[in-house]
């Protein structure tokens, strides 16, 4: 009997093995497939590093290396000359400079979500993942921390925004919200730097274990603080990770909540609304998951991380971006139901001037992107082929671009006086400096998957069957090496996998 | 040595012996400023650039002194202060500023010795407003300060394109007055600007005697001798009307632009205002115009007929038949114009004495007699009109000029100013008939179109830097006081004429001595003269009145049917006025007050005919006329009459002034399209027969605002805030007619259900203590607060320029304007109410400036506290504290705050979209950047704004505490009235009154609490504005 449930469960791990977005009651489906044990964890996450990168890889850095000139040259010519080089105007101070600061920062929720409340729901399916997702958060709150810097007048004189001590006396207005502002993403930035680093510890001791140079030795030693994995280190470095996420949940919440204010609190038809908080959370966990996945998708494929960072990873991925997109979606219906049952038709007008004012495209975009398009989840076949689901990505992100472009433009160029209504058209300027802030976010993440653990191994580890030897479902007797065969796996598991590359 | 005319100074022993070193100096007043210093750059040697590059290392190195900003100081003390000046403490100086023979009287503030602010002088009638003495002065008097500092402006003698000097000048001169002497100057021709000053006649004449065969010549683009023919045709004799608009309760205009482009305009407004100042008291006067391009004066009527230029002969016929005035076969009216026609007529019956009707001055002669005639029978003359005695010119036109040059006639040809090659009549062809004149001497404050093709170029004296006199409208003299000496060395007319008549005295001070030694012929000249100094004005001087005349109506007057092709109405530009002030940035900057136009004209077209070509704002037309065609931009303006297409004139310029550094283009260079090259003689203002074709072409427009042009859900929206239909009351406009308001005064504080509407929030933060006295002033903070009269309000633009004048406000040029970043900081938001297609439909200007919010919507949320009140409750900038984050502009709901995108004041308007960006710590000494002549123009009260800075209006705080403070050096109360904002000061129609609210008997305080007043979205936002509008009420003829 015994061994005929084995079998039977043998056989259902079989299967998960090729595909584990299956749920079935009786099994929980692997995290790691592809038969990886910790040393193939290890093996598989260092290779990514270790070997010689993949033409694609370079011809990533070179574009983004590119833009991030690109960017540069034009924030130089911004400082420069001043920053009517953009397309802002009076009623639309705020042009792409904001709506780039909005959409990064945005971007910038899924990490510290994936990686702090997914944690402490022990969702352990985040360990794949949480690496990548907290590296772009980085990067993403580093694109976004630019703007505001350099959107501003006088760009050499932001730091009058800190509350920094001075001869002058002065100190920072605490009733605007773009000081809250600074604090807000100041403290993001700060934490999701500190969670991230604090994760990567035990994985770059591992790399610097395995360094073969000198440099490499002395450089990863130096970050991995003398990580020698006793148990006390990792007491340690549980009991800080776990103080960390509870830490970084509120922080994921508070950040758009925050950025939102900039918004909700003036008095700006179409910004002033009480809806935008949760509704702004909900964008950014939208767009954050968009980027993961655009980010992700290829990563897995380039780097050979399909058994770890595994379809259901992605599938779980997919239906957050689904429920996401569908509270972003109710929270669009809400906004003119309010503006329509509200007696306010300075507000209504702006609703109105949004889907068939001169912007209505932006609003057809935004639509499409952030309500239509994501509906493609709910359908499993279109969710499993990567292509599409990338496709759909992308949408997302673009989508919320123009959300923010939406608010931001269709608000300010028609609010109360209309002899002050204007057009806002962006210029080249404005135009190189958005593509130059992907050049900036690609060249960081490029180089952060050249020269850091891009999975977090020591947590994907903690997933396996093997970080199990007394539990689960298999019982002791279960052979932990026989889940094959496995169409992305190589048979040879003792081989060094790409080794011929 | 060389000789040293007796009247001239010497700067130094090397000037004495006028080396060729001094000569190169003197050619620049400022010897250190090098136009062509920016070029060199180019050339640094390779020595020089390691020396600069490790100098700029070093310093950089020493604990970031390169960002370390200390203020530059140019100290140069006097040794021996002039007498009677302190430095820092402004002087102003009454003149007068001659425009086309009428003087503008005015008050010059000079700082340390520059002069940087044109007003009105409040003591002369006619810039003081009847209500007050606030002198008030047009848009383009108050620019014309900026002239002086135009670094494009001429600069030296040019004599057959070769720069040179007035001395040779003077000598090349001698040989050719005593070869004129000898033939009694035949062969001599003078083409004068039309003149009224007693100096400049007293030279003519002085001209005339020398050389007894000199033909004089007048020309001016937008002068017209109809009305002084029509004058003398009904009476008999020359006269000039002055209206008294105060005292009449019925006007009625025939295409005359009374309160926009009249030369008396300012005084008119200002009566005018008179009369609509009564509405609270439930009587107001009615203003009729019926014109063929929508005016100014078009826009404040009550009842208004657009019209084609062809049937306003008939229209004036009809009322003057329906008056019982003449006898002439009955005319056919079209449905449109027959109720116009019968209310002007019922309501002139019912005001017989209290009406008046003016004639645009442009209109045939006939018809000039033919209102005389209608005046003289409604009982206007002497009553709301009077003949004054003004002498006229004897001078002949330009076209006999040019016949005579073309007949080889003229071998010596003096233009005192002017600009003939540009804008005499197009089929004169001037610049050609030139060439057949030997001795061509221009004198012109620009190197212009004109100054291209003659002999001797020279530079004209600025009318602030030289001494001269005029007459106001009414005659009354005035001398125009320089203050400052020629910056380019130029000269006045006056001088020119003195040196051809071979005066003694040659230059304009000794000139205009000696014409007053003749004026001021009682008592003490010296202490007369400073009296008239003093004044601005010769008391009794004004023009004696002409009584007992009777005009007579012309027997038969010339109507014709309307015609099946465009009527082309050439009219005078709102800024550039006939396009001699092209090259001033204020004015090119300035928008038109219908069109919101900014560096630009366009060919203003109806909607009807608009949508019947098809045609689309900013679609190039080609208008053909008289053989001559004109490729120009449309422009739709809703209520222009069918078939009429109105052009201004004064674009299109090719050599509005010298460029300067590398630029390529003068500022008013190549602006707009040149209207001139279709106006031919005989169809001056009005060229019937035009015919008008899409070229398929467009041309981006730049305007200020620009809603009528908006999609449909635009409009929609427009139309729910300022209201739909005609006289409707709205959010932002709060208006009613006349009827309505005499009925029921709380009209405009009522709910929908008619209860009177409680404030939903206590109106002010502070109110002023219950039981308020004398006393209190003491101890009550002052609050300061603005009221404006919509019901006033004409649009004209003055305060805008008076705003940008006193707080050195920069211009930003065509393609940033058209990005919405003009500066102004305060703005007329005109907007038209009704169905565009209808023939008039109304419009209303709303000056908008800050509001001064008490409860300030920018201040909550600056992050670095750039923006907060001050103890008196103004909502101020605190410029070095901004870091530009624009929020307080986002969240400003009226959009009054202005922001520095870039260093606009280095900018050249013309040639760069963005400045070159220069290398160095931008938060360095910004007047660096800045020309050093532009940079003279400012007001030293006023902070210069670097870019990345946000600004906006502050009730002219400079001026609010220097009056605080001198009033307190005096041991004196400040008193209601005492501080006057630049914008109120300017107001001709005195719209804008500004005060204490903490004192409940001053003016302002007053207007707040009038029936009419209203905060601007006060009630929607709890802004809780300082500034209160008094709703428009308007007296439309009963149907």
């Amino acid at each position: 009997m015994a061994t005929e449930v084995a079998q039977l469960f043998d056989a259902i791990a079989r299967q998960h093995n090729a595909d584990n977005t299956t749920d079935d009651p009786r099994f929980r489906a692997p995290l790691v497939v592809g038969g990886l044990d910790i040393a193939g964890v290890t093996r598989t996450v260092c290779g990514v590093s270790e070997r010689s990168m993949p033409p694609a890889w370079y011809v990533a850095l070179g574009i983004s290396l590119c833009l991030l000139g690109m960017f540069g040259t034009c924030i130089g010519y911004l400082i420069l000359t001043g920053v009517g080089v953009w397309g802002n105007n009076i009623p639309d101070a705020w042009g792409f400079g904001i709506v780039n600061f909005v959409f990064w920062v945005g971007i910038g929720h899924a990490g510290t979500l994936i990686s702090a409340i997914l944690y402490l729901f022990r969702q352990n399916w985040r360990t794949g993942i949480n690496r990548m997702a907290e590296a772009m958060t980085i990067f993403a709150v580093m694109c976004a921390g630019v703007f505001p810097g350099i959107h501003v007048g006088r760009p050499w004189l932001a730091y009058y925004l800190f509350p920094i001590p001075n001869q002058m006396s002065l100190w920072p207005q605490f009733r605007s919200p773009l000081l809250w502002d600074v604090f807000a993403v100041g403290t993001y930035a700060t934490v999701s730097l500190i969670f991230w680093y604090t994760g990567m510890v035990p994985d770059i001791a591992t790399f610097r274990d395995r360094a073969t140079s000198k440099i490499k030795q002395f450089v990863y030693g130096i970050f991995a603080l003398g990580w020698n994995g006793s148990s006390r280190h990792w007491h340690r470095y549980e009991r800080a990770y776990l103080i960390l996420a509870a830490l970084a949940t509120p922080l994921v919440l508070s950040v758009h909540s925050v950025v939102s204010f900039d918004f909700a609190v003036s008095q700006v038809p179409g910004w002033h609304t009480t809806i935008f908080p949760p509704y702004f959370v909900a964008g950014a966990i939208y767009g954050g998951f968009a980027m993961v996945l655009c980010l992700v998708i290829p990563a897995r494929e380039l780097f050979g991380l399909k058994d770890v960072i595994t379809k259901r990873h992605i599938d779980n991925m997919a239906k957050i971006l689904l429920a996401t997109s569908m509270m972003v979606g109710y929270s669009y219906l809400m906004e003119f139901f309010v503006a329509a049952y509200g007696n306010n038709k300075f507000e209504r007008f702006t609703f109105f001037n949004r889907v068939f004012g001169p912007y209505w495209w932006g609003w057809c975009i935004m639509t499409f992107c952030n309500v239509v398009s994501p509906q493609i989840v709910w359908s499993k076949k279109l969710r499993s082929n990567m292509v599409i689901l990338w496709i759909a990505a992308v949408f997302g992100n673009v989508g919320m671009w123009f959300e923010r472009f939406e608010i931001i433009v269709t608000s300010l160029t028609r609010d109360f006086v209309p002899s002050s209504w204007h057009q806002f058209t962006p210029t080249w300027v404005d135009l190189c400096t958005l593509a130059g802030s992907f050049g900036l976010f690609g060249t960081m993440f490029c180089l952060f998957c050249k020269y850091l653990p891009t999975v977090a191994m020591a947590e994907v580890k903690t997933v396996l069957p093997q970080a199990h030897a007394h539990g689960g479902h298999l019982g002791p007797d279960a052979k932990r090496t026989d889940y094959r065969p496995d169409e992305h796996s190589d048979p040879d598991l003792d081989a060094p996998r790409f080794a011929n590359r | 040595m060389k000789h040293v005319t007796q009247r001239e100074y010497w700067r130094s022993l090397d000037h004495l012996a006028n080396t060729p070193q001094v000569r190169e100096l003197g050619k620049h007043e400022f010897a250190s400023y090098d136009p062509e210093e920016m070029k060199s750059f180019g050339s640094v040697s390779r020595r020089r650039f390691m020396q600069l590059m490790s100098a700029s290392m070093a310093l950089a190195g020493l604990a970031l002194s390169g960002c370390r900003r200390w203020p530059e100081e140019h100290l140069a003390p006097f040794t021996s202060r002039p007498h009677d000046s302190l430095p820092g403490v402004p002087r102003q100086y009454a003149s007068i500023y001659e425009i086309d023979g009428v003087g503008r009287p005015l008050l010059i503030t000079c700082f340390d010795g520059r002069p940087i602010k044109v007003d009105g002088n409040p003591l002369h009638p006619f810039s003081a407003t009847v209500q007050g003495k606030i002198g008030s002065a047009d848009a383009i008097s108050q620019a014309s300060v900026l002239d002086v500092y135009d670094p494009e402006r001429s600069r030296t003698v040019v004599a057959s394109g070769k720069e040179t000097e007035w001395q040779l000048f003077v000598n090349q001169m001698k040989p050719l007055a005593s070869s004129l002497a000898e033939k009694q100057g035949d062969g001599l021709a003078f083409l004068c600007e039309p003149s009224s000053s007693p100096s400049t006649g007293r030279l003519i004449a002085a001209v005339a005697a020398k050389y007894p065969k000199a033909s004089w010549y007048e020309y001016a683009p937008l002068v017209s001798t109809n009305e002084a023919s029509g004058i003398k045709q009904s009476i008999g004799r020359t006269a000039r009307l002055n209206l008294h608009l105060d005292k009449a309760k019925v006007i009625v205009s025939i295409d005359a632009d009374l309160l926009g482009s009249h030369p008396a305009h300012t005084r008119y407004a200002g009566d005018w205002a008179v009369g609509r100042r009564t509405a609270d008291s439930g009587s107001m006067s009615r203003m009729y115009i019926a014109e063929s391009v929508f005016s100014i004066t078009g826009t404040v009527a009550d009842g208004r007929l657009p019209s084609r230029p062809s049937r306003l002969g008939a229209i004036l016929t009809a009322v003057a038949s329906g008056l019982g005035v003449g006898s002439y076969p009955a005319v056919e009216l079209s449905a449109d114009e027959k109720p116009f026609v019968a209310a002007v007529i019922k309501d002139i019956q019912a005001n017989s004495g209290a009406a008046v009707i003016a004639i645009g001055s442009h209109l045939p002669a006939e018809l000039h007699a033919l209102g005389l005639a209608i005046n003289a029978k409604i009982g206007a003359i002497g009553a709301t009109l009077t003949l004054l005695d003004a002498p006229d010119s004897a001078a002949g036109s330009i076209n006999d000029l040019v016949t005579k040059m073309k007949a080889k006639g003229v071998d010596t040809l003096v233009m005192l100013g002017g600009n003939p090659v540009y804008d005499a009549p197009a089929d004169l062809d001037f610049a050609s008939a030139l060439k057949n004149v030997a001795n061509s001497i221009h004198l012109s404050l620009y190197y212009n179109e004109t100054s291209h093709l003659v002999g001797w170029h020279v530079p004209k004296a600025h009318y602030l830097e030289a001494w001269g006199d005029a007459r106001s409208w009414d005659g009354a003299v005035s001398v125009c006081q320089p203050t400052i000496l020629p910056l380019f060395n130029g000269k006045t007319s006056d001088e020119t004429l003195a040196l051809i008549a071979g005066e003694t005295e040659l230059d304009s001070y000794s000139i205009v001595q000696k014409t007053f030694k003749s004026i001021l012929t009682a008592g003490d000249f010296d202490l007369s003269f400073k009296k008239v100094l003093n004044a601005g004005l010769v008391d009794g001087s004004a023009f004696g009145l002409v009584n007992g005349v009777t005009p007579a109506a012309p027997a038969s007057i010339t109507v014709t049917p309307a015609a099946a092709n465009f009527e082309i109405r050439f009219q005078q530009d709102s800024r550039v006025y006939d396009g001699r002030f092209a090259n001033n940035g204020w004015l090119e900057e300035l928008p038109d007050p219908l069109t919101k136009l900014v560096w630009d004209n366009a060919a203003l077209v109806s909607v009807r005919d608009a949508k019947q070509a098809g045609i689309n704002n900013g679609d190039i037309l080609n208008l053909t006329v008289n053989g001559r065609s004109l490729q120009i931009a449309a422009y739709i303006l809703p209520g222009q009459p069918l078939g009429v297409i109105g052009m201004s004139l004064g674009y299109g310029r090719t050599a509005a002034g010298n460029p300067i550094k590398d630029r390529e283009l003068a500022v008013g260079d190549k602006v707009g399209f040149d209207s001139y090259t279709i106006r031919t003689v005989g169809s001056e203002f009005v060229a019937a027969g035009a015919t008008m074709a899409k070229t398929g072409d467009t041309y981006p427009l730049a305007m200020t605002q620009n809603h009528h042009l908006m999609d449909e859900v635009g409009m929609e929206g427009r139309a729910e805030r300022v209201g739909k239909d005609k006289y409707e009351d709205s959010d932002i406009i709060r208006e009613a007619k006349l009827s309505e308001y005499a009925k029921d005064n709380k009209l405009f504080q009522r709910n929908e259900d008619g209860s009177i509407a409680l404030p939903v929030y206590p109106p002010e933060l502070f109110e002023p203590p219950m039981n308020y006295t004398t006393a209190d002033k003491e101890t009550t903070p002052h609050r300061w607060g603005m009221a404006i009269d919509m019901n006033s309000c004409i649009g004209c633009h003055a305060c805008v320029t008076a705003c940008q004048s006193e707080n050195n406000i920069p211009i930003v040029g065509k393609d940033h304007a058209m990005n919405g970043r003009a500066m102004h900081w305060i703005r007329i938001d005109r907007y038209f109410k009704g169905e565009a297609e209808e023939p008039s439909p109304e419009v209303t200007y709303q000056p908008l400036t800050c509001q001064q919010c008490e409860n300030a919507p920018c201040e909550q949320v600056c992050p670095v506290g750039a923006t907060m009140h001050d103890t008196e409750g103004i909502n101020v900038m605190v410029y070095n504290r901004c870091v530009g984050t624009r929020y307080c502009s986002n969240n400003c709901p009226y959009k009054v705050r202005r922001f520095n995108y870039l260093d606009f004041h280095s900018q050249d308007p013309r040639t760069d979209k963005y400045p070159k960006p220069y290398l160095g710590i931008p938060d360095q000494q910004q007047m660096d950047q800045v020309d050093k002549i532009k940079a003279m123009v400012f007001n030293p009260e006023v902070t210069v704004r670097m870019r990345g800075v946000m600004e906006k209006c502050n009730f002219c705080l400079q001026r609010i505490h220097n009056t605080q403070i001198n009033k307190r050096n005096a041991g004196e109360e400040l008193q209601d009235g005492d501080v006057v904002t630049a914008c109120q000061q300017a107001c001709p129609t005195q719209a804008i009154v500004f005060g204490d609210l903490a004192d409940p008997n001053s003016k302002v305080s007053q207007w707040h609490k009038n029936n009419r007043a209203y905060g601007l979205l006060a009630e929607t936002l709890n802004t809780r504005p300082r500034n209160r509008y008094l709703a428009k009420i308007s007296n439309p003829p009963e149907a």
